[in-house]
């Protein structure tokens, strides 16, 4: 459950880019995150990653409270969380495998569960064949698609993808997009930051539209046009 | 449950500091001048001490007889000596005995008979209060039969004022070593957090605990402190035994401090300083360039 309540973000130099934000996202739901360039969609995103912290108003993320939490609960706050940006962030010197693998070593999973668990998601994900890989053998596609199996790895309850598909070719993004509606189906909840209209209005989700830091639509079944 | 494996750590450590290997070596090297400083200074201030209470010149004065002084007139003359103010015990020494003690310790005087004795009495006289000793020093010249005094206090004076200005220069020494070795150190683990900058962020983004992505460079912090720690030790236990020998050759009057039963504390002192420089070196580039 994602509750915000009259949200307002403002960066220290002024800037007031989410000006009183309040939505709710059930369990398990799928939202698209739609707006102009500078809306405050990636600052939406920010502050679900605990990255940055409301100026007013509340923000509650299962059982945590965003707007009060202590810094040394942040990390486990984001374990809640898997989180696909648009530009991968790969690590270039480590195969597909160790990538994925290397989410779940730094939060101390033991080498056993990560061989088990590592080409489970990879299979997920359609790269069972690539785990050997290096980022720059593989295409924008797959490279995100490993980002993907990334988020997976510590089994999080919510996905955050912020332009998911903004570095890929159109074919790759419809890949990308079904891969996250397969992902909500195995039930995590799913929002995904996006520019491009025909893939909103082709999967008939629910669509947040956000215009200068205020949202301006939310519908089931919405369009983005 | 969660399980972290420490060989990954130290691990990481290694490599970073192998990635890095000039600044490691800078490192290395400014804070091993750090401590063979502490080190070298250290044992010259406490050799200094050890030779000024082996000369036992901190609160005494030598009072030499006349030559020709006989046993009466000794007498009274220690007589009036210890009826001073300021004095707190006498030890009276015939010329005999004197003679005797250098011909223990050179070989020159083996053959001088008691009859040619060149020496005259002396008394040892220990005093209460080190700030009237130029006043007891007038007292003791006017004594009958006193041909003159050694004025140690003197001596004993340049020589702690030797061992103040060699403190000094040590502790400014000290000063700008310890900075310039917490700055390369500073600098060192900026580097190594700089070359694993998208890691960091990306175990961020996934939840790695604080403790988890500073620990590597912690421990980097420690590994350089140490190392430096163990081969300053070697480098002031191989100096210090040298300039000993040349010492012990020079002159028997300067007594060397045999270090050996300290080897343990001043091993155990460089890795405590070594290892407390390299932490807190750590902590500050942490502080400073890792913003979670
Ligand atoms: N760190 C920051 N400091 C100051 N202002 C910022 C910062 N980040 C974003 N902003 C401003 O806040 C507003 C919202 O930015 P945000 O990145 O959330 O927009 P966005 O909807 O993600 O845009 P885009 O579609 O271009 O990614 C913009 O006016 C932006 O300039
Ligand atoms: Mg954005």
């Amino acid at each position: 459950m994602i509750d915000f309540k009259n949200v307002v973000k403002t960066y220290p130099n002024g800037t007031v880019a989410l000006k009183g934000i309040s939505l709710h996202i059930d369990d398990g739901e799928f939202v698209f995150i739609v707006g102009h360039s500078g809306a405050g969609k990636t600052t939406l995103t920010k502050l679900l990653l605990g990255e940055e912290k409301p100026t007013s108003g509340h923000l509650i993320v299962g059982d945590y409270d965003l707007s009060r939490i202590p810094g040394y609960r942040v990390p486990h706050y984001r374990r809640e969380l898997g989180v696909v940006f648009q530009d991968f962030r790969l690590l270039p010197n480590k195969t597909v495998f160790e990538n994925v693998a290397f989410a779940m070593r730094v939060v101390g999973t033991p080498a056993k569960k990560i061989r088990r668990r590592v080409p489970a998601i990879l299979n997920t994900v359609n790269l069972a064949d690539k785990n050997g890989s290096f980022p720059d053998e593989i295409s924008g596609g797959e490279q995100q698609r490993v980002a993907l199996a990334r988020a997976l790895a510590n089994n999080p309850k919510v996905i955050i993808a912020d332009e998911p598909t903004g570095n890929i070719d159109p074919q790759m993004s419809l890949e990308i997009m079904n891969l996250l509606m397969k992902i909500n189906k195995l039930g995590k909840t799913v929002i995904v930051v996006t520019h491009e209209r025909e893939l909103v209005n082709y999967y008939k989700q629910r669509v947040i539209m956000i215009k200068d830091g205020v949202i301006v639509e939310d519908k089931v079944g919405g369009t983005y046009e | 449950m969660r399980r972290y494996n420490p060989f990954y750590f130290i691990l990481e450590a290694l490599k970073s500091l192998k990635r890095n290997g000039v600044m490691t070596f800078a490192s290395v090297a400014v804070l091993m001048s750090c401590l063979v400083v502490i080190g070298g200074f250290s044992l010259l201030v406490y050799n200094i001490d050890v030779n000024l209470e082996n000369f036992g010149v901190m609160n005494k004065i030598e009072v030499f007889s006349n030559f020709d002084a006989g046993a009466g007139e000794l007498e009274a003359l220690e007589r009036d000596i210890r009826a001073l103010d300021n004095v707190e015990e006498v030890t009276h020494t015939t010329k005999a005995e004197r003679l005797a003690a250098i011909k223990k310790d050179y070989d020159a005087y083996e053959d001088i008979t008691d009859e040619e004795n060149p020496l005259s009495d002396s008394f040892e006289v220990t005093y209460k209060d080190n700030k009237k000793v130029p006043e007891l020093e007038m007292q003791l010249k006017q004594l009958n039969g006193v041909r003159k005094l050694t004025n140690r206090y003197d001596l004993a004076k340049k020589i702690e004022n030797f061992k103040n200005t060699v403190m000094m220069i040590f502790l400014w020494f000290l000063i700008i070593l310890f900075v310039v070795s917490l700055f390369i150190i500073v600098n060192t683990i900026k580097l190594a957090l700089s070359s694993r900058k998208r890691e960091i962020e990306i175990m961020r983004y996934v939840g790695a605990s604080k403790w988890f992505i500073t620990l590597p460079f912690i421990i980097e912090g420690v590994l350089i402190g140490a190392v430096s720690a163990v081969i300053s030790f070697f480098i002031v236990k191989g100096a210090y035994s040298v300039v000993t020998r040349q010492m012990g050759d020079m002159t028997q009057v300067i007594t060397t401090v045999n270090i050996s039963p300290y080897n343990t504390l001043i091993l155990l002192g460089f890795l405590g300083i070594g290892i407390l420089t390299g932490i807190i070196g750590s902590l500050i580039s942490i502080a400073k360039h890792l913003n979670t």
